[in-house]
């Protein structure tokens, strides 16, 4: 570019700059609020939840029309999302400004000052959280702060072939061991290939199964104040439970590679009498072309004896993005989300398990998803994983550790005292 | 090229010109490769983990001497040379036998020689996909086919055991891996001249002799490359693993722990030293092969 041609290209720009500058409009009225736009990450337009969202937002924006929401899709996968999230909070991005967070998520975005706390928030609106699952909220309070609201919730279920039991005539099992027996029993006369199927992969999902063994055996990974109690000689019989049902026949082999699907494929073909697995699956087992449709029932997760049922807690939960730009009208739309009436809406428009008690009592979801009646004790009930900042870490050690009692290559009590060991240290990091 | 003779009229020698061209591509070089390098060592050295960013500190030598007392590292080193060690042994015996096939000439085999490439075509994201409902217990067809000639009295797990899962990692990986290691022997195959064989026939040379004295050391250059190049491959192995097993039932290679540390965990110090030593394992297992097979990477 020759210097005369430099000269002209330069003044051009200035012109510009001037034209635009002289075009702009006058101080605004400062009345009306200022226009914002909001960004909150949502399910992918694949999925049955986008156009529910859709048009709630859309409500939303007419209601408050100085406040513009985007939806940004997101991957199907919660690992994926997690990275992603990460990524824009290292990088201290203002956008998404509302996200979506797994249960097992919040106390570590918390700690890391990745999300806004939100109690001065909820004061101020007036929010009746008494009306929230105690385990969702829970999941969503980080040293005292509540930093985000539940939006939809999941928990660990015991799924039974109705059919079989009562031709057996038996009722549907409490303990560890009534269920060995009853699968035994049906295998061996029905000539059904497998008693139990559930998620023994080594992954997220073989926590879940295993702290509801746990749990429902009495013990806990770390106690109220943070100390890893999970060297119990409780912890050791309940991972036995699990060893015990892959040795006897009653779980395939194979359910050290099960996820979620893998379950729900042997289940729903009717080759297996229980499974466990999350309120999704209640959907597709009763879908017209399914083998058991009509013959299955969910109840809360075996026991030990003389203990209680326990349920790992799933969910979603909307918390705010400690860098946008825009938190006041952010806390405004997760408040209109959480709702009662918008997530009434969501439960029949999408079939998302409410965070809300009283919708458990709603004529209108009953009358839609029957069932949720039955899942209220266990949604009630249901326990969110260790909280902590550095769950990830003591969630591999406890999948990993499980995993390899499973497979046999070492044996629940080594098992368990791994996993004191490495958590202890991973807590005091 | 106006403008190149500009440059020249202005007093510019050939190599300072040619200094000047390779410019961009240098700086290019730096800031993709040389760049994220030097910062993986200078993270490898601190204490940091995104979440606690605030406590991010300088540790020196701290996370090497960490990873040398850590025995999910050490495992994870046996587990990766064990994989390394067999898959690549396997490509190579098998890949040499498919080059010389389809290195004759019969009809037919330009067929063939596409056909060979296939598994290599496929993305291993898929193939890995493919594999892993093959190894199913419950609809698997392996399962399938075995339990039906009674060589197997149950399904197998074959992913979900420690004794088989590496196995059935290795045989996957070998499927997709043997037509990538033919097609480069091959290429070595197709320059050895016809005449040294007739030569070597016209002497009394048999068959195996021609192979072991005439083929063999003429392909050297050429094994040379493609060992390396499947090596650093293994060694680096992640996508098949992930997609398998993520590392459960003893499989977890060194890059699959690495992933966890890095995007799991958020330990970018530990996980940055953790790539640091893949990076020294890969450069001296280079080195090695280079002098065992007495070849300059020049001569190749």
């Amino acid at each position: 570019m020759s210097k005369h041609k430099t000269f002209t290209f330069l003044a051009g720009l200035v012109m510009l700059a001037l034209l635009a500058s002289a075009c702009a409009p006058a101080a605004t009225p400062t009345l009306a609020p200022k226009k914002v736009t909001l960004i909150i990450t949502g399910p992918s337009s694949g999925e049955t939840g986008y156009a529910v969202l859709q048009k709630q937002l859309e409500r939303f924006m007419k209601e408050n029309p100085n406040i513009e929401v985007k939806i940004q899709e997101m991957p199907w996968s919660s690992t994926l999302q997690h990275d992603m999230f990460v990524t824009w909070a290292a990088g201290q991005l203002p956008t998404p400004d509302i996200l979506r967070l797994d249960i097992i998520w919040p106390a570590e975005f918390a700690a890391a000052g990745w999300v806004v706390p939100l109690n001065d928030y909820i004061k101020k609106a007036g929010l009746d959280m008494a009306d929230f699952l105690e385990g969702p909220l829970s999941g969503c309070t980080y040293q005292g702060q509540v930093v985000c609201l539940p939006y939809f919730t999941d928990a660990g279920l015991l799924y039974y072939r109705k059919d079989l039991l009562e031709k057996y005539g038996f009722k549907p099992p409490e303990t560890f061991a009534d269920l060995k027996e009853q699968a035994l029993a049906i295998m061996k006369k029905e000539g059904i290939k497998n008693g139990f199927v559930w998620q023994g992969d080594a992954y997220e999902g073989g926590t879940c199964n295993l702290l509801e063994y746990v749990w429902g055996n009495g013990a806990d990974v770390l106690d109220g104040k943070g100390n890893v109690v999970i060297d119990d000689p409780k912890a050791v019989e309940a991972l036995s439970v699990m060893v015990d049902y892959i040795k006897s026949g009653v779980s395939p082999a194979g359910v050290t590679t099960y996820k979620e699907e893998d379950a729900r494929n042997v289940f729903q073909r009717g080759d297996a009498v229980f499974m466990r697995n999350w309120p999704y699956a209640w959907a597709a087992m009763n879908a017209p072309d399914s083998p058991v449709k009509g013959k299955v029932g969910a109840k809360p997760m075996v026991h030990g004896p003389g203990q209680k049922s326990a349920a790992t807690l799933g969910g979603w939960n909307l918390a705010i993005n400690k860098f946008s730009q825009n938190p006041d009208e952010a806390f405004k739309l997760i408040a209109f989300l959480t709702s009662a009436e918008i997530q009434k809406d969501t439960a029949l428009g999408a079939g998302l398990s409410p965070t809300r008690k009283s919708l458990y009592e709603d004529a209108d979801v009953l009358a839609a998803n029957p069932f949720w009646k039955d899942f209220f004790d266990i949604m009630v009930g249901a326990k969110p994983r260790p909280v902590h900042p550095r769950y990830p870490e003591i969630s591999s050690v406890l999948f990993t550790e499980a995993h390899k009692a499973l497979t046999g290559e070492q044996d629940a009590a080594t098992a368990i005292k791994n996993m004191a060991k490495k958590i202890t240290d991973i807590v005091k990091k | 090229m106006r403008f190149l003779t500009t440059i020249r009229k202005r007093g510019l020698s050939q190599s300072q010109l040619a200094a000047l061209l390779m410019l961009p591509a240098l700086i290019v070089i730096f800031l993709i490769t040389f760049y994220p390098l030097a910062q993986t060592f200078l993270f490898s050295l601190e204490d940091y983990n995104v979440k606690f960013a605030a406590a991010r500190k300088f540790v020196g030598p701290g996370n090497y001497i960490k990873l040398f007392f850590d025995p999910d590292f050490r495992a994870a080193l046996r587990q990766t040379i064990f994989f390394t060690v067999v898959s690549v042994s396997a490509e190579f015996v098998l890949g040499l036998l498919v080059a010389l096939v389809i290195h004759r000439t019969f009809p037919g085999r330009g067929l063939v020689r596409a056909a060979v490439l296939v598994p290599w075509a496929i993305p291993t994201v898929i193939s890995a996909r493919m594999w892993e409902w093959m190894y199913n217990d419950q609809f698997g067809v392996i399962n399938d086919i075995l339990v039906k000639l009674h060589l197997i009295p149950a399904p197998v797990p074959w992913l979900g055991q420690p004794a088989t899962a590496m196995w059935a990692i290795i045989v996957t990986d070998v499927w997709k891996t043997t037509p990538f290691m033919a097609l480069l022997l091959l290429a070595g195959l197709q320059i050895i001249p016809e005449e040294l064989y007739e030569a070597a026939k016209i002497d009394g040379a048999g068959t195996w002799q021609r192979f072991w004295r005439v083929t063999l050391p003429l392909l050297r250059p050429a094994i040379l490359v493609a060992l390396i190049f499947r090596t650093l491959d293994a060694f680096r192995v992640f996508d098949v693993v992930f997609v398998l097993t993520r590392g459960a039932s003893g499989t977890r290679t060194l890059v699959v722990m690495n992933q966890e540390v890095f995007f799991s965990f958020l330990e970018f110090g530990y996980g940055s030293a953790i790539s640091v030593l893949v990076f020294v394992f890969v450069a001296l297992f280079s080195f090695l092969y280079m002098r065992g097979l007495g070849l300059r990477l020049e001569a190749a």
